[in-house]
């Protein structure tokens, strides 16, 4: 990425604050999900349109909570950190840090369009003003205005499907998502490869108006857990340093809770221990 | 003294006639102090006017008319609904006010983030209608690329260079704004770059955005409202009665509609200015002062010479008081001769030499940043009735000043001393 | 005042020294003398203290744009400049011995002060407003000797080292809505990929009069920033000196560049005129009004002198026609009238200065405060406050008291000429 995020004057930590822009939390917070075994591919008669949207819709899921490690690689430092995170639909998530140490209990919360973070050190709960939603979530790769991001890829992006096939042994569909008119949406086109089996996402790359890649988003590592099917190791990499990346492993999934929208609350993100 | 005036007078401009060669050198004098004085003003109003309007168009006109709370916060919450905005074009439409107002812009303001796929910066979006706009903000002559927005423009963005450079954008490229919207919420909106400009000012280059009024106002959910009402007027030296004339026809408004002179919005300019204007007026008094004194000169030395004539004319029945007149008439006459002749020399100097402006690009480059504005390298004078009027009021000044003392030693002239005189 | 009578006897014009000459016919008509010598008195002291305003104004914009806050030279790591990065630190990853440093930049003879400082982007945060601030880490000992940001707090105590402290800006106190000893909440993303967050109590609020830094600024105690930003205290960001005259410091910046390099280290020096050129322009642009006012004074003074010489040497034609009767040649009366100019000079220039020092003395040291007629404003990127202080001209000094002679003289060329030439007969018998 070539500008940091905003910060006035002097003191932009740039490699930190750098950082690929407008993947979702959704990746992170709420993960492909298929009740296992599936009904063979029954999709070849719906549209790209259709099975794009089936792919996000798992994507978006409905409740879960689960236990996840994140590892950032910057040119500048590397790091691993331990979360819970609870979401319920794509409204609302919240993501508490359980280590390192010196961060535990420190936890974001996404009700609607606004962030809170919840700072335990001085107990404190602070609302992430506009100018500083294009700043990087915990230092990763995920800025905060990808958290609040919850349009589906359909309502902004026409579908085509650019290959249809086998590569490395595998069924796949590659389409490829190019902006409607006046959709809000900083990419140019978006290219996204699924499986056909079992519609797991592999990958999706984004690209800006030269054509130019700006970053990557792969899925991976494929298991059962909470009963369904996802991959469970999602990395996001921008494409103008080779060597910085944020990796999401997740460790424990649950799905279907009895979670409602008032768990999302101010409140709760202050109560430490949950 | 009055009925002997016409006689006084006449001697007075025999006696400049007689020394002609001294009325002359001192004349000139007169005529190069007041015609440099002349030729200052003109391009001092002409340049404060320049300064005061390219401020007043980039910034808030003349005039600007928001919700009380606006100039302090300056977020959405604060805007005129439709109704007020409404009730504002209709007090400028009044007979007495339109023919002040030179153009009226409904403008939105809106703080937000501009993201692009290479970054995002937060910037000031201002929804604008693009013809008005043109004639008013003029960030059209600006243009470094592609183009000026046009009426029925919707998707279209017009950005600043660095913003530009910030964001890796080129003509056509996506632009997504966010800001948050009446109710609270955050919302974007896609634009895309249809012109790129350069003003020199930071704050604009890196930072502004101009984006269609419906545009802005359907992206925040604002049908029919505006942030500002600008009002540009045909000069600045009717700001006072407009705002006085608008605070009485929105007096029913009087909760919802603040109605700000261009000084209240924008203090920095005013202070600029009248720093400008106190130098100006520091030289001009110093101006006076050298002029005055050579007249001074030149008047009393003829007195002194006349020491013998003031006796005899004064031994003839003429009172001192009269005396004293028909020096004070000669002092007056030799200032107005040669400071009507300078501010003559001075107008027509600068007409004719820098009517189309005197141009510092050489030395200014681009232009400088002075109080939030960009001044232009090239200084146009202007000749307006207030210039002449402040270039007749010294030369009276002057000639005044200049005689007073003469006109006060030839009074003193003793009838039985002055005979005595030797030349 | 009795006129006296005319000369001294031919021969004693013929023996004595120009000058003496020049006095004499001086004094012939005093008050006259008193008149044109005021106004070339005037004139020169006019030059010189609009230059002074001129150069005090300029002085203001370029003391406040580099005062306030920048310091007239900055050092900082090769790679800073433009984008700030927080990992660029002086002297690399390692960092540097800062206080050797400092003490090294601060040894040069033209820099008064030099002090290290840290720079980090963050929130400040207290109740529900929250502020996107840049945070500057200042050595609260030494940074009062290198900028003057620290003598604008109007309220509340100044920093402590080691503490959780910071001082912040008007604008940004009144939308935070707190005042000293009130806590915030810091949060600035870390040198290692953590986010940074502690309380910090503020212990006071400056007031610069410039929006950029009194709603967007907060200062901190360096080492406090250092810990919020995991950053360890050999790596800081700049290295800021005060330059006592500013146009001083590009000099200064090469001296240091040249033993940077030499004792390898990896930092470069910038001086505030190449950080901000416009300012440099703008002065420029003032001086240039000095030389044009200059013309103008004078050139409305020669009529004035002219006029004057005219009449005095209109008064003594006889006594030319006498002695060019008597046999002296035209260049003797050329060159009395010459030297009265001179002497005219020499009187009106030691009027000029006499009223020219205590004016300028006065003003520059208690300048008068113009806060009732304006406010503060920002020319070229530089603010300048409603006080009219004048700094001293130097060479306007002595230009305008040069421009002061040619003026005197030009003015007496017509006269001199014209003298030289009377027709000795036709004025003997009173043509």
């Amino acid at each position: 990425m070539r500008a940091g995020r905003e910060f006035p004057q002097g003191g932009r930590p740039g490699g930190l604050l750098r950082t690929a822009r407008g993947a979702r939390l959704l990746v992170l917070v709420a993960v492909p999900q298929l009740d296992v075994p599936q009904t063979p591919p029954v999709y070849a008669q719906e549209g790209p349109a259709e099975i794009v949207d089936r792919v996000d819709r798992l994507l978006r899921g409905e409740s879960s909570r689960g236990l996840v490690a994140m590892r950032i690689v910057t040119e500048h430092w590397t790091r691993s950190m331990e979360m819970r995170i609870w979401s319920l639909g794509t409204d609302h998530a919240l993501i508490r840090i359980l280590s390192p140490q010196k961060e535990a209990g420190l936890s974001t919360l996404k009700a609607g369009n606004e962030i809170w973070n919840y700072l335990p050190r001085v107990d404190r709960t602070i609302k992430v003003p506009t100018s500083l939603m294009g700043a990087a979530w915990m230092g990763s790769h995920f800025t905060n205005d990808d958290l609040v991001k919850e349009h589906q890829l359909i309502e902004d992006y026409d579908v085509e499907i650019a290959f249809d096939g086998v590569r490395n042994g595998v069924e796949v569909w590659e389409f490829d998502l190019t902006p409607k008119a006046e959709a809000a949406v900083i990419w140019d086109r978006i290219v996204y490869l699924v499986r056909v089996a079992d519609l797991m996402p592999v990958w999706a790359r984004f690209y800006d108006e030269r054509d130019d890649l700006i970053r990557t988003i792969t899925w991976s590592e494929y298991r059962t857990m909470g009963g369904r099917l996802v991959p469970t190791l999602v990395t996001i990499e921008p494409a103008d340093k080779p060597n910085e990346r944020t990796a999401v492993q997740y460790v424990e999934l649950e799905f279907d809770l009895d979670l409602e929208p008032a768990f999302f609350s101010l409140r709760t993100l202050r109560s430490r221990d949950r | 003294m009055s009925s002997r005036f016409p006689i006084l007078a006449r001697l007075a401009v025999r006696n400049l006639r007689k020394s002609l060669r001294r009325s002359l050198l001192t004349g000139a004098a007169m005529v190069v102090g007041v015609g440099l004085l002349a030729m200052s003003r003109a391009f001092a109003e002409g340049g404060h006017e320049d300064w005061i309007e390219s401020g007043v168009r980039i910034g808030t006109g003349h005039i600007a008319l928001q919700a009380p709370r606006f100039y302090a916060r300056r977020t959405i919450e604060h805007r005129l609904g439709p109704d007020e905005v409404r009730a504002v074009l209709a007090a400028l439409r009044d007979p007495t006010l339109a023919d002040d107002a030179l153009e009226v812009a409904v403008r939105l303001e809106l703080q937000g983030l501009a993201s692009s796929a290479a970054a995002a910066v937060p910037v000031m979006v201002n929804g604008v209608e693009p013809d008005v706009e043109r004639r008013f903000a003029e960030l059209d002559t600006a243009l470094e690329q592609g183009r000026y927005l046009e009426p029925g423009d919707r998707l279209h963005a017009y950005i600043g260079v660095k913003l530009a450079e910030r964001l890796d954008l080129e003509l056509g490229s996506r632009l997504v704004l966010t800001a948050q919207d009446a109710s609270g919420e955050i919302a974007a909106q896609l634009v895309r770059v249809a012109g790129i400009f350069r003003t020199g000012l930071p704050e604009m280059d890196e930072r502004f955005v101009q984006v269609p009024l419906e545009t802005a106002r359907e992206w925040v959910g604002t049908q029919g409202a505006a942030t500002s009402v600008a009002v540009l007027l045909h000069s600045s030296h009717r700001v006072r009665g407009v705002q006085r004339a608008l605070l009485e026809r929105l007096a029913s408004h009087r909760d919802q509609i603040r109605v700000l002179t261009w000084q209240e919005a924008m203090p920095a300019l005013e202070a600029a200015v009248k720093m400008d204007d106190f130098g100006d007026y520091v030289f001009h008094v110093v101006t006076l002062v050298i002029v005055a004194l050579a007249i001074v000169n030149t008047i009393l030395m003829s007195v002194l010479h006349r020491t013998r004539e003031f006796g005899v004319v004064r031994a003839l029945g003429l009172t001192p008081g009269d005396t004293g007149t028909q020096v004070m008439i000669e002092g007056l006459v030799l200032s107005a001769v040669s400071g009507v002749i300078g501010i003559i020399v001075g107008f027509a100097v600068t007409w004719l030499f820098w009517r189309d402006g005197l141009d510092f690009s050489g030395m200014m480059g681009d232009g400088i940043r002075g109080a939030g504005v960009m001044l232009k390298p090239v200084f146009y004078p202007q000749f307006t009735p207030r210039v002449l009027l402040q270039s007749f009021t010294f030369v009276f000044a002057v000639g005044v000043l200049a005689s007073l003392y003469p006109a006060y030693r030839a009074t003193k002239i003793e009838i039985a001393d002055a005979m005595k005189f030797e030349e | 005042m009795t006129p006296r009578a005319p000369g001294h006897g031919i021969s004693g014009l013929f023996r004595r020294p120009w000058w003496r000459v020049g006095w004499r016919n001086l004094g012939r008509n005093r008050r006259r003398t008193l008149f044109t010598a005021s106004g070339l008195a005037i004139g020169y002291c006019t030059v010189v203290v609009m230059s002074g305003l001129g150069r005090g104004m300029v002085a203001e914009m370029v003391g406040n744009g580099t005062g306030i806050l920048s310091g007239q030279l900055q050092i900082h790591g090769l790679e800073y400049l433009p984008e700030r990065s927080v990992y660029e630190t002086l002297g690399g990853k390692e960092g540097t011995d800062v206080a050797a440093l400092v003490d090294r930049v601060a040894g040069d003879p033209s820099i008064a002060a030099a002090a290290a400082r840290v720079y980090g982007g963050g929130l400040v945060s207290s109740g529900d407003a929250t502020v996107a601030a840049s945070l500057i880490g200042i050595d609260p000992r030494r940074e009062p000797e290198v900028s003057s940001i620290l003598g604008t707090v109007y309220e509340g105590t100044q920093l402590t080292e080691g503490s959780n402290q910071l001082l912040i800006g008007r604008e940004m106190a009144i939308r935070l809505d707190v005042g000293p000893g009130d806590e915030v909440v810091l949060v600035a993303p870390a040198a290692d990929g953590s986010l940074g967050n502690d309380l910090f109590r503020v212990s006071g609020m400056f007031s610069t009069g410039l929006t950029e830094l009194d709603g967007a600024v907060a200062l901190l105690p360096v080492d406090a920033l250092q810990e919020l930003i995991a950053l360890p205290v050999e790596r800081i960001h700049e290295i800021a000196a005060r330059v006592a005259d500013p146009w001083a410091a590009p000099d200064a910046a090469e001296r240091a560049n040249s033993w940077l390099i030499s004792d390898l280290v990896e930092a470069k020096a910038t001086a505030w005129t190449e950080l901000q050129p416009e300012m440099v322009f703008y002065a420029g642009l003032f001086e240039s009004m000095e030389w044009i006012l200059l013309v103008i004074i004078f050139a409305m003074a020669v009529f004035g002198v002219a006029n004057t010489m005219l009449t005095g040497t209109f008064e003594r034609r006889r006594e030319f026609a006498l002695l060019l009767a008597l046999g002296a040649g035209p260049g003797l009366i050329l060159r009395s009238v010459l030297a009265e100019a001179i002497a005219l000079g020499v009187v009106s220039l030691g009027a000029g200065a006499l009223i020219t020092a205590p004016l300028m003395f006065w003003w520059h040291e208690a300048p008068p405060d113009m806060s009732w007629l304006y406010g503060g404003y920002t020319m070229a990127g530089g603010l300048v406050r409603p006080v009219l202080r004048v700094e001293y001209p130097p060479e306007m000094l002595w230009m305008a008291a040069v421009a002061l002679f040619v003026t005197a003289v030009l003015a007496a060329i017509y006269p001199a000429l014209r003298s030289a030439h009377t027709p000795p007969a036709d004025t003997l018998a009173g043509r």
